[in-house]
């Protein structure tokens, strides 16, 4: 049963239990709803896509085709701003922060889940206990802790405070609960150490939520707006979001150029979904285990 | 400064106890400085680098819009002006619109890390006045000028010191469709002058357009107060009376919470704003036949519609009321906080508070130049209609029928303003009584005023 | 294996532990095990503590002070908590909060292991619908809110427009109090089910294929191996979820909220995060807010605690 059934959805053996007649009229409807639930989902968006496609004036008409398809707004976005190199500072502070976050938590869970020490438990809720931050109320401290660290207004200020993130270490420790107790004992008996063990077991096993939460972070951060906005005022740092902002005034808006923009910057996160999706849904137990 | 059962004021500009969130922070954070000396970039702070003060703006300079991009060279011409002749120099930072008044500013001023110089809004002047920030510009204005700017310094003036400079005036006005009016068979004869007339034309217009009849904002916050206020004064309503008193719950208060609910609860009004608040689009698009919006919609039409027939009128009247309409429009501050006050104030000072041609004539150019205004200094209001700049239609309307009567946007305190801004939002949307909520909100106003120490509300 | 172990140590970092002095080696498996967690939580540690947990602190420390928005401070003891007693807007923004949260998560959680469930089957074409599902996560909260509003509006929107073809009148969806918590929560709940179907998805995957083999012999039906099986087994992933999508609810909605509504109408949309955010960036009473939030803080506390006892800590194990 390989990983690449579950993925692409081939006819192989599968979990569910029905068989026969039944079972081929049960998936019949199931394909049905899936299909239901995903043109709901997608619907918004289409309709995000051909409102891009419509000039200014059209853009709130609430019509799902455009009648006049316009190329300007994407002209404008493409070439009239430094969109460029927004894309660019969101796709470099991002893709850092998704690396050095996935290492770093990926081992704080490991020793959460996986290793005795005292303590434990508390340290797990302390950790925890960040998860519960109102973010708004503290940018100002953080704001001024990265500020007495001489880090303002550079791609360390972008980059360092967003690896800190309880939610990756919460999830992943999660997933290394249930991975069985054996497969280290195998190891140690081997005679593997604890930096082994992480490297050579743990994190093999972990390819399928890592994939997921790549994509999480890197999400996250490309679509960042708050802390950037307040962290950096050089031009050269500005990322996808503030600049996307200066789209709004205060004497108007221009929906149709916010709509393009926002399209452009969906283009990479879809790609690098379609790249790591095969990755995500695979199965711990059928990639790792025998 | 909205002290609630303590009454001290913070001293104005008192330094004591600035530094203490730095310094906790600094403390535990040095260690961890300490370990990373590679990441430590170039610092941001306006204040920090010394020489060169930061000016705030929010005037895109690579806009879409021309008539932006003008308007941010005209700070960048204003401010090589200074440089070319003075040794503080001083650097123009842009803002983008939606977040300058928002996190962006207020951390950096929390942080003691704010601009030199910036704008500020009225509604927002009691709350920077209060907290201290504000430094005093009258020692850098020539002789004569606080009479040039009259009455458009009232608001901005605490003690008989000024504390802001307006560059602009922007009064409310009603703006309307001629194409969604002659759909109605409607025409100019049928401007209404009545509020009664108003209902009956943003009738017409909904059932004969299916449009919206008229626009009121319907998003809270301080704009929509600011475009409420005007229809209270009209009917001899205030919020705080002469002598410092709360004076909501009366008959010009209800009767314009009244107004916006009737309007409302009739279809006439809409309750969301159409086309996402994008005014041009809703005009070329036939969503709406009347909208309550400033001046700066004439440059706004005539970057984004040019073509499109549009009309302004004043805002019509109750039984027995005045005229008067809110004239909003943002002013040049100083920060007490930065790294130079004095130069900073000196610089607002030199430039829109000088009685020389060059300092008035910025106005001229602000106004009517580069933005469609009216001028805050009789001066300046004067020579730009000498030069034509009131010479097109709509900016002769404003600046004769419309301007003249109105009333600066008004400077309460946040309690105050969202006190005023729930018995809108309840009254108009919610279909509370509107007894009920002038009543609540003037109770609420009352405990505040009772232990209130700052610059006069009135 | 005691011998074999001490010969081959390999604390993380194996250069690190390759280099410490030879007691360190010495140490007994317990000593190693506790210094390996050491340096395993270190980077993570080090980083939560300096640029979340210090701000926390300094917000918390920030509660008692007067802040004038522009760097001045006073200590006022616990005036900012009475005054947080006495706030009728700060009460009122937590009832929304609580309707909020107990409409939307538990709406948001059917919904995403329902998606979850189905995504799991085998079904042709199945890459397609997870991209379908996923994708409006990939936008951005404010073009969220910008789509929905168009969508949503009283006269243009599609919703409206869809609503008259079926004979519905149409309605503010934005505009009028009794809806706009409801749109807001709809579109929260379209914008997160992609995202919490992924992470039910990669914990439906853990569940070893064998024992759904095992109980389809018994005769189980769909529902019973989902309730005898799935269920119990997906514990430690629905405790996550629970707990991430609630606290998300509480502290995350405020952006999406600013963008369709600013809180209105009539206060209806003015959740606790939001009116935090407007005393902290509105109204400059710093201090004010982080003592809201700092409440905010013990009430998220309380309902972990709460969702922990009620599962048992989301433990996979027993221990």
């Amino acid at each position: 049963m390989s990983s690449d059934t579950l993925a692409g959805g081939g006819p192989a053996a599968r979990p569910t239990p029905l068989r026969g007649p039944g079972r081929r009229r049960a998936r019949a409807g199931l394909t049905v709803l899936a299909i239901v639930v995903s043109v709901l989902s997608i619907f918004p968006v289409l309709w995000l896509i051909t409102s891009a496609l419509k000039p200014r004036e059209a853009v709130t008409d609430g019509k799902l085709l455009p009648d006049d398809v316009t190329w300007e707004n994407f002209r404008y976005v493409l070439t009239e701003v430094a969109f460029d190199r927004w894309l660019w500072n969101s796709f470099f502070t991002a893709a850092i922060i998704t690396v050095l976050a996935l290492f770093f938590h990926s081992m704080a869970a490991y020793a959460l889940a996986r290793l005795r020490f005292p303590g434990r438990d508390g340290i797990f809720v302390v950790i925890f206990s960040t998860l519960l931050i109102t973010p708004p109320v503290i940018l100002i401290p953080l704001f001024i802790v990265v500020r007495e660290m001489g880090m303002l207004d550079s791609y360390a200020a972008l980059i360092i405070p967003a690896i800190f993130n309880a939610f990756g270490i919460f999830l992943l420790r999660q997933f290394y609960l249930g991975i069985p107790r054996e497969l280290e004992e195998a190891a140690i008996a081997d005679g593997a150490g604890y930096w082994r063990i992480y490297r050579s077991i743990i994190l093999p096993l972990s390819r399928p939520i890592l994939s997921a939460l790549s994509v999480f972070f890197f999400l996250a951060n490309w679509n960042a707006f708050a802390w950037p906005l307040v962290a950096t005022s050089s031009e050269n740092l500005t990322v996808t979001q503030v600049g996307i902002a200066s789209f709004t005034t205060q004497y108007g808006s221009n929906w149709n150029y916010i709509l393009a923009a926002a399209v452009v910057a969906v283009i990479p996160m879809l790609m690098l979904f379609l790249f790591f999706q095969r990755q995500m849904v695979e199965s711990i137990k059928t990639s790792g285990l025998k | 400064m909205l002290q609630h059962g303590n009454g001290a004021v913070p001293a104005r500009g008192a330094p004591s106890r600035r530094r203490f969130l730095g310094g906790t922070a600094g403390a535990a954070a040095a260690t961890a400085a300490a370990a990373t000396p590679l990441l430590s970039g170039c610092g941001g702070s306006a204040s920090a680098d010394g020489g060169t003060l930061k000016f705030w703006h929010f005037y895109d300079p690579k806009a879409s819009d021309p008539a932006m991009v003008a308007q941010s060279k005209w700070f960048d011409q204003l401010i090589k002006g200074w440089n070319d002749t003075h040794d503080v120099k001083i650097e123009p930072y842009f803002v983008p619109g939606v977040s300058y008044q928002g996190s962006k500013m207020v951390t950096a001023f929390a942080a003691g890390a704010g601009p030199d110089i910036f704008l500020l809004s009225p509604g927002d002047f009691t709350r920077y006045y209060n907290g201290g920030i504000l430094a005093d510009l009258t020692p850098h204005l020539d002789d004569g000028v606080v009479e040039d700017y009259g009455t458009s310094l009232t608001s901005r003036t605490v003690d008989g010191k000024v504390y802001a400079l307006p560059m602009e005036v922007e009064p409310l006005a009603m703006f309307y469709n001629v194409p969604v009016w002659e759909k109605a068979g409607l025409s100019e004869a049928d401007i209404p002058t009545t509020w009664d007339q108003l209902l009956d034309t943003g009738d017409k217009i909904r059932s004969k357009t299916g449009a919206a009849g008229l626009v009121f904002h319907t998003d809270p916050g301080y704009y929509q107060n600011f475009t409420w206020y005007c229809w209270m004064w009209q009917g001899g309503g205030e919020v705080v009376d002469k002598a410092g008193n709360v004076a909501f719950d009366s008959k010009g208060a209800r009767q314009a919470l009244a107004l916006w609910q009737d309007a409302v609860e009739a279809g006439i009004a809409p309750r969301t704003l159409p086309a996402a608040d994008d005014r041009i689009t809703a005009f070329t698009s036939d969503l709406a036949g009347m909208w309550q919006i400033g001046i700066w919609e004439v440059q706004a039409f005539k970057a984004g519609a040019p073509d499109h027939e549009y009309g302004v009128f004043k805002l019509p009247v109750p039984p027995g009321g005045e005229y008067t309409t809110t004239l909003g429009g943002w002013s040049f501050c100083a920060s007490t906080q930065g790294a130079n006050p004095d130069a900073a104030a000196e610089f607002c000072g030199w430039a829109l508070g000088g009685m020389s041609d060059e300092s008035i004539d910025r106005t001229v150019e602000w106004c009517t130049g580069v933005k469609s205004d009216i001028s805050p200094r009789t001066s300046a209001l004067e020579r730009g209609a000498e030069r034509g700049g009131y010479d097109s239609w709509a900016m002769k309307t404003f600046k004769e029928d419309i301007f003249p009567g109105g009333r600066a946007e008004p400077r309460y305190p946040p309690i105050v303003y969202k006190a005023i801004s729930d018995a809108i939002q309840a009254t108009m949307l919610a279909g509370k009584g509107v007894d009920g909520e002038a009543d609540r909100a003037a109770q609420t106003i009352d405990a505040f005023l009772k232990s209130y120490q700052g610059a006069s509300l009135i | 294996m005691t011998s074999i172990a001490t010969q081959q140590a390999r604390a993380p970092g194996a250069a690190a532990a390759q280099a410490a002095p030879a007691g360190r080696r010495r140490l007994g498996r317990k000593g190693r095990e506790r210094l390996a967690a050491a340096l395993f939580l270190l980077p993570d540690g080090l980083g939560l503590a300096l640029f979340v947990v210090l701000p926390m602190l300094l917000s918390f420390l920030l509660s008692f002070f007067q802040v004038s928005g522009f760097g001045s401070y006073e200590w006022i003891g616990v005036g900012n908590y009475e005054r947080m007693v006495n706030d009728p807007y700060f009460w009122s923004s937590m009832g929304v909060t609580a309707k909020y949260v107990v409409l939307m998560v538990p709406t948001l959680f059917v919904v995403s292991l329902s998606l979850g469930v189905l995504m799991k089957q085998m079904l042709p074409g199945m890459s397609v619908y997870r991209t379908a599902l996923f994708l409006p996560h990939m936008l951005s909260l404010v073009v969220v809110g910008l789509l929905w509003k168009f969508m949503l509006d009283d006269q243009t929107g599609v919703v409206n427009k869809a609503g008259g073809e079926l004979g519905l009148g149409a309605r503010s969806w934005l505009g009028d109090p009794g809806l706009a918590l409801y749109a807001v929560i709809a579109v929260t709940v379209w914008y997160y089910m992609g995202y919490y179907m992924i992470i039910f998805l990669a914990g439906l995957n853990e569940i070893p294929r064998e024992l759904y083999e095992a109980a389809r012999i018994d005769g189980a039906g769909p529902w019973t191996s989902f309730r005898r099986i799935t269920w119990p087994l997906l514990k430690p992933t629905s405790f996550f979820v629970l707990i991430v999508s609630t606290v998300a609810a509480i502290t995350g909605t405020f952006d999406l909220i600013f963008v369709l509504t600013d809180g209105g109408p009539a206060n209806g949309t003015a959740v606790a995060m939001f009116y935090i955010y407007q005393q902290a960036f509105v109204f400059g009473e710093y201090g004010y807010a982080a003592a809201l939030g700092s409440f905010l803080v013990l009430v998220m506390v309380a309902l972990s605690w709460l969702i922990f006892k009620a599962t048992k800590g989301g433990r996979f194990d027993d221990e």
